[in-house]
C-alpha cells in the first residue's frame, strides 16, 4: 500500500517546520510552529493538531537535533572505553595537530569520556590479520566486575587495533560484556565504522556509546507519545545519510543521527534534481545565524566521512556533506584595527536580533543593510507577520558608514558584499575544494535569507543558473516527504592491484550488501531496494583515495581492468595528471542500500505566457545606483512566464531579488529558475 | 583603500592556497606530507614577496618570502618562461633545511609575468649519509642530502627530464619521491592556473593595487598589534644540549627583543657559535623564527603576508647556530633549533605580555627517521615521522597534553597507517605520568611509542633534543619531564641509551643505527614547563589530574601538598 498521506517536520532551534502531502487530491500544505526546546515531541503534537484526521496519516518523517545537541552540549552518557593493551591514550593524544596556527589561548579539545575510564584488554592481530596475541578473556570478565563495582557507567565504547581487519576480538569482548552486564549499551567498532585509523574510529565508537542512552530514552517517550494518538507505527527519523530509519533502527547506531534535520534541504535538492532534469546542484541554505553549503552531482547527495562535532574530534560515518559557516541574516557587521569592514561571525541570533526587529538590537546586521537596501520590505517580512523597523535599521548601518566615511547606502552595500564573500568561502569548500567547477553547477537557494542573496552569489561566483524551489522556508521539511530509507555501509579491505584477489573483493561487498538490505528488512522495509557499490582507491603510497563506483558484488577480470583504467582517468581529471603503469591500491569498499518508497506528485501549475503582473514597485540600491523595481507576486505566478530583472519576487517565507539583466523563468513545477 | 575588493581577494587567494594543500595532500605518497601535513602553499608578487598563504606548516610560511627571493636572484625574471616549473631546496641559497623542496611557477598573464604559485613541502627520503634526511651526526651539508640550487623541473610545460634522473638516481626510494614530486607540481600547476582567471577577472592593475593594498593593511595591523606591547629591551636565553658531534658541549640560543612603537627587532648576540654537528639554523630559518614568535604573541587574524613581517627586524651574527656558514650541516635547524627560538623569544617577551607566552613547550619533533629493504617486497623504504610533545602552561590554562611543536602544526601517523607502511610494530603509545611541570598551571605531558622491529634490519638516525636539558617552568612553575630514546635488543631485558647501546655522542642525536628483528625501541617526548606557583594551583585540578592520572599521587603530594580525600 503506497503512502497516500506523508507529513515531514522538522524541528529547529526556533521553528518546528511542517509539510504535509495528500496524494488523494494532489495538495501540499505548509505551516509552522514555535519549537519546544525542553521537550521537542510538544511542539511537534501541536502542530499535528492541526491535521485532521491525524489517524489516517500513512507516513510521518522527523527532522530532530536529540544526538546533536547531546554532542554540543556534552550532556551523553558516562562511557567507559575498552581497546588493545598500551593504547588507551589514543583518544587524548588525537592526531597532535592544532585547531589553528599561532593561537596561544587553544584549548586541545577533550574527548567524550574520562581518562579514568578507560580499560586496556590484551590480545592484538597485526597489520596483515594474523594472531600476535590471543584476546585475554579473563581480563574482560574482571573488567565487567570492575564496571559493575563501579556503577557510574552507562555505556561501553570497545575499539581495539586492526579490528577493521579481524573483528572477533572487539565481538568477543563485547558478548562477554554483554553476559556480565545485562542491559548496559555497548557499541564496538567493527560495527560502528570498520574502517582504519584507530583514532578516527574509535573517536565514532565512542560518540555512539555516549549518545545511546539519551536517544534510546528519547525516542522511547517520543514512540509512546505517537502511539498514544495512533501513529506510533509509522513514525521514521532522518538520520545524518538523509535517508530514514525507524526509532529502534535508530536508536541502535544513535551516532547515524548526528546530522538530522539540515538534510533535508540536500534531499530535497536531489529530488528537484529528479524534476528538472539538473544534474549537478548546489546548496545555499541561509538563515539566520548560518548558511549550510551542500551538492548533487550527477544527481546524488554527496557523502562525507570527514565530520567533526568540534575540532579535533571527528565522526566518521558517512554523512551528507554539509558546510556549514557562521553567516546568515544576524551577522553583525565591524570595523577591525585596520580599518577595514568586516562581517561577523558574531550574530545577532534571534533576541535581540537585527536592529530593524526593534528588540533592542543595535549592531548592523547584513538583514538591516538589505533593508536599507530596498532589498526586503519592511512592510512584508515573513509575509507581513512582521513588521521591520526601517529607521533602526538605518541608523545601525549609519554608525558603520561614519566609520567607513561613506553614505549609508554605500556602507550597506559593502556589508552586504563582504557577507556575500563571506558565504562564497562556504561555496568554494563544497566545489572548487572537491574539484567541482562551478560553472557545471545551479545554485538552489532555500533559508529564509537564500533567496535574497541568491544572485549575489551567482553574480561572484561564477554559477550560472539560480533556483528558487517551492517552499524555501520549509525546504527541509519538504525533503523528509521526498526521501527514502537508506542504508550506508563502508568497510576497509585493503588490496593492491599486482595482487589483486577478486574472490576476497567478492566476498566483503557482498557481505556489506548483504549486511544492508538485512538492515533494512529487519526495520520493516519490504519495497524494493536499490544497491549502490563504489570503491576508494589511490596510487599505492597515496593516503587519500578517490571514489569509483562499482557495477556489481563480482569482481571479475574484466570489471577489475576497467577499474584500473577509470582510477587513472579520475586521476588525471581531478588533480591534472596520472602515473601511468603505477601500482594501485583498493582501500575501502563503500554500499548504499535505498529502499525506494512511492515518492508525491508535484503538481504542475497551470500554462501562462509573457510576464505576470506587477504588485507594485519600489527603490532597491544595486551596484551600479538605486532603480525603480518592479514587485511580484509569486503567488499569481503561471508556468513558462518570464521576469526580466531588476525585479523582486515576493512570497510568505522570503523574497527574491532578481539583479538587472538577469533573467527568471517559472518551470512546470513553479520553480523559480534565474539564469545569469 | 578598496576594502571591499581587497577582502574579496584576499580570502579568495587564501582559499586557492588551501585548494593547492588538498592537491598536495591528496595526491602525496609519504606519511610526512599526506598524514601530517608537512608543506605550505602559498602566492607570491613578482618581487617575490608573499600576497597568501594557507595555514599548513608554520616554520616554512615564515620561510617563503627569503626563499623565492633568493631563487629569483639566481634565474632572472626574463629567463623564466610560461609553463616553467622551478624547484630549490638548497639551504645555502635561502632555504630551510634539505629535505624542504620548494616548487614555484611563474603565473603569466597576456604574456606578461604577475608572480609566482607556491608550494613547499617536506620529502622524506633526500639522499645523504641516512636514510630519512635526518643524519644526527652529520659534520658537512654535503652529508644531509642532494643539494638543488634553482632549477627548471618543467620547462614551457615539459618535462625537463635530466633533471628529473639526477633527482631519482640520487634518492633510495625514487618511486615514492616521483609521486610526491609529480603532487608538489600539480600544487602549483592549480594555483597558476586558476591565480591566472584570478587576474583576468579584476584587471592586472586592479590586483597589483589591492594587493599593494593588502599589505599595507597587513602591516598597519601588525604596528597596532605592536604598539599594544610595552615598549622596552627583553632578553633571555635557552640551552641545547648537544649537537651530536661533541658530547661535552653545550650551545646557547640567545635572544634579545627591542620593543619600541610598531616595531620589534629580535636580536641573536651572544648565542653560540655555529656547531660542528647539525643543530645549526640558517638565516632564513631564524628569520622565520622570530616571525613564528611575533605571529603568536600577536591577533592570529592578520592576513599572512609579507606586509606583516615588515615592522619586524632580525639580526643574526654570522657563523653562529642562528646564521651559520657554509658547508656546515643543519638539517636539524629547520625543526628543533627553530621552536627553541620561538620558545626563548616567548620567554623574553613573558614580562611585557604575560597572557600570550608559555613556559617552554618541548620542542623538538623527535624526527626519528629510518628505512631499509623490506623483506615481502624487496622494495626499499624510508620514513620521516614526528611526534607531539608538551605545551608549556600558561597564564590562564594548563599546556596542551600531546601537540606538535610550535614551528609544525604536523599530525601524527595512525598506528594502523604506520604499521600498514612500515615493518615495526607499535606495542604502545601512552602519556608520561608526572611529565607536565609543576605550577599553578601545569605543563602539558608527553608521550612514549613503544616499537618492536620486524625486518631484518633497520636503519635509523635521529635528530631530537630535550634529553638531558628539560623545558623551563616560567614564574615559578617546574620543569617539564625530559625526552629519551631507548633501545631493548633482541634477548637483552634492559633499555639502553643510543649512547649506552652504540656508543654514540649524544643520547638525542645520532645516525645509522642497525636496529635488528625483535629489537624495541622506545620514543619518550618531553612534556611542558609549569607556569606560576604549583601553591597556587586550584585543588580541584589537583584532584582531577591525579583520578585522570596525568599526575601521581606522590608528585601531587610533592607538588601541591594534596591529600587523598
Amino acid at each position: 500500500m503506497p503512502d497516500r498521506k506523508i507529513i515531514g517536520i522538522d524541528i529547529g532551534g526556533t521553528f518546528t517546520d511542517f509539510v504535509s502531502y495528500d496524494a488523494a487530491t494532489g495538495t501540499i500544505e505548509n505551516w509552522k510552529n514555535l519549537t519546544t526546546p525542553s521537550e521537542p515531541i510538544e511542539g511537534v503534537l501541536q502542530g499535528l493538531g492541526q491535521v485532521e484526521d491525524v489517524a489516517s496519516v500513512d507516513k510521518i518523517r522527523l527532522g530532530t537535533t536529540i544526538a546533536t545537541n547531546a554532542l554540543l552540549t556534552r550532556r551523553g552518557a558516562k562511557v567507559a572505553y575498552v581497546t588493545t593493551t598500551g593504547f588507551r591514550d589514543v583518544p587524548f593524544i588525537q592526531r597532535g595537530d592544532r585547531r589553528s596556527h599561532y593561537d596561544i589561548t587553544w584549548i586541545k579539545t577533550k574527548p567524550l569520556m574520562k581518562r579514568a575510564d578507560t580499560y586496556e584488554i590484551g590480545g592484538r592481530f597485526s597489520a596483515k590479520g594474523e594472531l600476535v596475541t590471543a584476546l585475554d578473556e579473563a581480563a574482560v570478565r574482571e573488567l565487567a566486575a570492575t564496571i559493575k563495582a563501579d556503577g557510574t557507567i552507562e555505556a561501553i565504547a570497545v575499539c581495539t587495533l586492526f579490528s577493521y581487519i579481524d573483528p572477533s576480538h572487539e565481538q568477543r569482548i563485547r558478548n562477554i560484556l554483554a553476559e556480565e552486564l545485562p542491559g548496559m549499551p555497548i557499541s564496538i567498532s567493527y560495527e560502528v565504522l570498520p574502517k582504519w585509523k584507530e583514532y578516527d574510529r574509535a573517536s565514532t565508537t565512542i560518540a555512539d556509546a555516549y549518545l545511546k542512552p539519551i536517544v534510546s530514552d528519547n525516542f522511547h517517550r517520543m514512540q509512546k507519545r505517537l502511539d498514544a494518538i495512533g501513529i506510533g507505527d509509522r513514525i521514521g527519523v532522518i538520520k545524518s545519510n538523509g535517508g530514514e530509519s525507524t526509532l529502534k533502527g535508530a536508536a541502535e547506531a544513535p551516532v547515524q543521527m548526528t546530522l538530522s534535520g539540515p538534510t533535508g534541504a540536500v534531499v530535497a535538492t536531489r529530488v528537484l534534481s529528479e524534476l528538472t532534469g539538473i544534474k549537478n546542484l548546489v546548496t545555499f541554505d541561509m538563515g539566520g545565524t548560518s548558511t549550510d553549503c551542500s551538492t548533487v552531482v550527477d544527481g546524488m547527495e554527496h557523502v562525507t566521512t570527514s565530520f567533526e562535532i568540534e575540532w579535533g574530534l571527528p565522526i566518521q560515518i558517512p554523512m551528507i556533506d554539509i558546510h556549514t559557516i557562521g553567516a546568515g541574516g544576524g551577522s553583525i557587521a565591524w570595523i577591525d584595527k585596520g580599518g577595514m569592514l568586516r562581517m561577523g561571525p558574531q550574530s545577532a541570533g534571534a533576541a535581540p536580533g537585527p536592529a530593524c526587529y526593534g528588540r533592542g538590537g543595535e549592531n548592523a546586521t547584513v538583514t538591516d543593510a538589505n533593508v536599507v537596501l530596498g532589498r526586503i520590505n519592511p512592510d512584508y517580512f515573513l509575509g507581513g507577520k512582521m513588521k521591520l523597523d526601517a529607521e533602526a535599521a538605518h541608523r545601525a548601518v549609519k554608525k558603520i558608514a561614519d566609520q567607513l566615511g561613506l553614505e549609508v547606502d554605500a556602507a550597506a552595500f559593502a556589508m552586504v558584499q563582504i557577507a556575500n564573500n563571506n558565504m562564497l568561502g562556504a561555496l568554494r569548500a563544497v566545489l572548487l575544494q572537491r574539484g567541482l567547477d562551478p560553472r557545471d553547477f545551479s545554485l538552489v537557494a532555500s533559508g529564509g535569507a537564500g533567496p535574497v542573496h541568491i544572485c549575489d552569489l551567482m553574480d561572484i561566483s561564477g554559477i550560472p543558473q539560480g533556483i528558487v524551489p517551492n517552499y524555501p522556508g520549509q525546504f527541509s521539511a519538504f525533503g523528509f516527504i521526498m526521501t527514502d530509507a537508506r542504508v550506508d555501509r563502508h568497510r576497509t579491505v585493503q588490496q593492491i592491484s599486482k595482487y589483486f584477489d577478486g574472490a576476497r573483493a567478492t566476498a566483503a561487498m557482498t557481505e556489506l550488501v548483504d549486511g544492508a538490505i538485512a538492515e533494512l528488512v529487519s526495520q520493516g522495509y519490504q519495497q524494493k531496494v536499490e544497491i549502490y557499490r563504489s570503491i576508494e582507491a589511490r596510487y599505492f603510497g597515496q593516503n587519500h583515495e578517490l571514489e569509483l563506483s562499482f557495477p556489481a558484488n563480482q569482481f571479475t577480470e574484466e570489471t577489475i581492468a576497467s577499474l584500473w583504467e577509470r582510477f587513472h582517468e579520475e586521476h588525471q581529471n581531478r588533480f591534472g595528471f596520472s602515473i601511468p603503469g603505477e601500482t594501485i591500491e583498493t582501500v575501502n569498499l563503500k554500499v548504499v542500500a535505498v529502499a525506494v518508497s512511492e515518492k508525491p506528485q508535484m503538481r504542475e501549475l497551470e500554462k501562462g505566457e509573457g510576464t505576470p503582473a506587477s504588485s507594485g514597485s519600489r527603490k532597491v540600491r544595486f551596484e551600479d545606483g538605486w532603480h525603480e523595481v518592479k514587485t511580484y507576486d509569486r503567488g499569481t505566478f503561471k508556468q513558462g512566464q518570464t521576469v526580466t530583472g531588476p525585479a523582486i519576487v515576493e512570497e510568505n517565507a522570503s523574497v527574491t531579488i532578481l539583479q538587472p539583466q538577469q533573467t527568471l523563468r517559472v518551470d512546470r513545477l513553479g520553480n523559480l529558475i534565474i539564469s545569469a | 583603500m578598496d576594502f571591499v575588493t581587497m577582502n574579496i581577494l584576499e580570502s579568495s587567494m587564501v582559499s586557492l592556497c588551501k585548494e593547492m594543500g588538498i592537491v598536495l595532500m591528496k595526491t602525496s605518497y609519504s606519511t610526512i606530507f599526506n598524514e601530517a601535513l608537512d608543506f605550505t602553499c602559498g602566492l607570491a608578487d613578482m618581487n617575490g614577496d608573499m600576497i597568501a598563504v594557507a595555514d599548513y606548516c608554520p616554520a616554512q610560511i615564515g620561510g617563503m618570502p627569503l626563499l623565492v627571493k633568493s631563487c629569483l636572484k639566481e634565474i632572472p625574471i626574463d629567463e623564466i618562461e610560461e609553463g616553467d616549473v622551478i624547484l630549490h631546496n638548497d639551504p645555502y641559497r635561502g632555504g630551510l633545511h634539505t629535505p624542504e623542496h620548494t616548487f614555484f611557477k611563474p603565473i603569466f598573464v597576456d604574456g606578461e609575468i604577475m608572480g609566482f604559485a607556491v608550494a613547499i613541502g617536506h620529502i622524506a627520503e633526500v639522499g645523504g649519509m641516512a636514510p630519512g634526511g635526518f643524519c644526527g651526526e652529520a659534520t658537512e651539508i654535503f652529508q644531509e642530502g642532494l643539494r638543488i640550487p634553482p632549477v627548471k623541473i618543467k620547462k614551457r610545460g615539459k618535462d625537463n627530464i635530466e633533471v628529473w634522473k639526477l633527482l631519482l638516481a640520487n634518492v633510495r626510494t625514487p618511486r615514492v619521491n616521483y609521486g610526491d614530486l609529480r603532487a608538489l607540481i600539480a600544487a602549483v600547476d592549480l594555483g597558476e592556473k586558476q591565480m591566472t582567471q584570478i587576474y583576468k577577472k579584476y584587471g592586472k592593475e586592479k590586483i597589483k593595487e589591492t594587493v599593494n593594498d593588502l599589505l599595507l593593511y597587513s602591516e598597519r595591523r601588525m604596528r597596532a598589534e605592536l604598539e599594544l606591547i610595552p615598549d622596552g629591551i627583553y632578553a633571555f636565553s635557552d640551552t641545547i644540549e648537544s649537537d651530536g658531534i661533541d658530547a661535552d658541549r653545550t650551545y646557547t640560543v640567545a635572544v634579545e627583543v627591542h620593543k619600541r612603537g610598531g616595531e620589534i627587532i629580535v636580536d641573536y648576540h651572544g648565542s653560540s657559535p655555529q656547531a660542528s654537528g647539525p643543530i645549526n639554523a640558517t638565516l632564513g630559518v631564524a628569520t622565520s623564527a622570530a616571525y613564528n614568535a611575533v605571529l603568536h604573541m600577536t591577533d592570529p587574524t592578520i592576513p599572512r603576508n609579507s606586509g606583516c613581517f615588515r615592522p619586524i627586524r632580525v639580526m643574526a651574527p654570522p657563523g653562529t647556530i642562528v646564521n651559520v656558514d657554509f658547508p656546515a650541516p643543519e638539517v636539524g635547524g629547520n625543526t628543533e633549533t627553530h621552536p627553541r627560538i620561538v620558545g626563548t623569544i616567548l620567554g623574553a617577551m613573558a614580562p611585557a605580555i604575560p597572557n600570550r607566552v608559555m613556559a617552554a613547550e618541548g620542542a623538538t619533533h623527535c624526527n626519528f627517521v629510518f628505512g631499509g629493504v623490506d623483506a615481502d617486497t624487496g622494495e626499499y623504504f624510508a620514513c620521516y615521522d614526528l611526534e607531539a610533545v608538551g605545551w608549556g602552561g600558561r597564564a590562564f590554562a594548563d599546556g596542551n597534553d600531546g601537540v606538535d611543536s610550535i614551528n609544525g602544526n604536523c599530525r601524527i601517523t595512525p598506528v594502523e597507517v604506520y604499521e600498514t607502511r612500515f615493518p615495526w610494530r607499535i606495542e604502545s603509545l601512552a602519556f608520561n605520568v608526572d611529565a607536565g611541570g609543576a605550577g599553578e598551571y601545569r605543563g602539558g605531558v608527553g608521550y612514549s611509542k613503544q616499537m618492536l622491529c620486524l625486518n631484518d634490519e633497520i636503519i635509523c638516525s635521529q635528530m631530537t633534543d630535550r634529553h638531558l636539558l628539560a623545558p623551563w617552568g616560567l614564574n615559578g612553575g617546574t620543569e617539564g619531564g625530559v625526552g629519551a630514546t631507548l633501545v631493548m635488543k633482541n634477548g637483552r631485558e634492559d633499555w639502553q641509551t643510543m649512547r649506552e647501546a652504540y656508543g654514540k655522542a649524544s643520547t638525542s642525536r645520532y645516525s645509522n643505527v642497525s636496529i635488528r628483528r625483535g629489537d624495541r625501541v622506545r620514543l619518550v617526548t618531553p612534556g611542558g614547563g609549569g607556569y606560576g606557583e604549583p601553591a597556587k594551583r586550584d585543588p580541584a585540578a589537583v584532584a582531577e589530574d591525579v583520578r585522570e592520572g596525568y599526575v601521581s599521587k606522590a608528585a601531587a603530594q610533592k607538588h601541591y601538598g594534596y591529600q587523598e580525600a
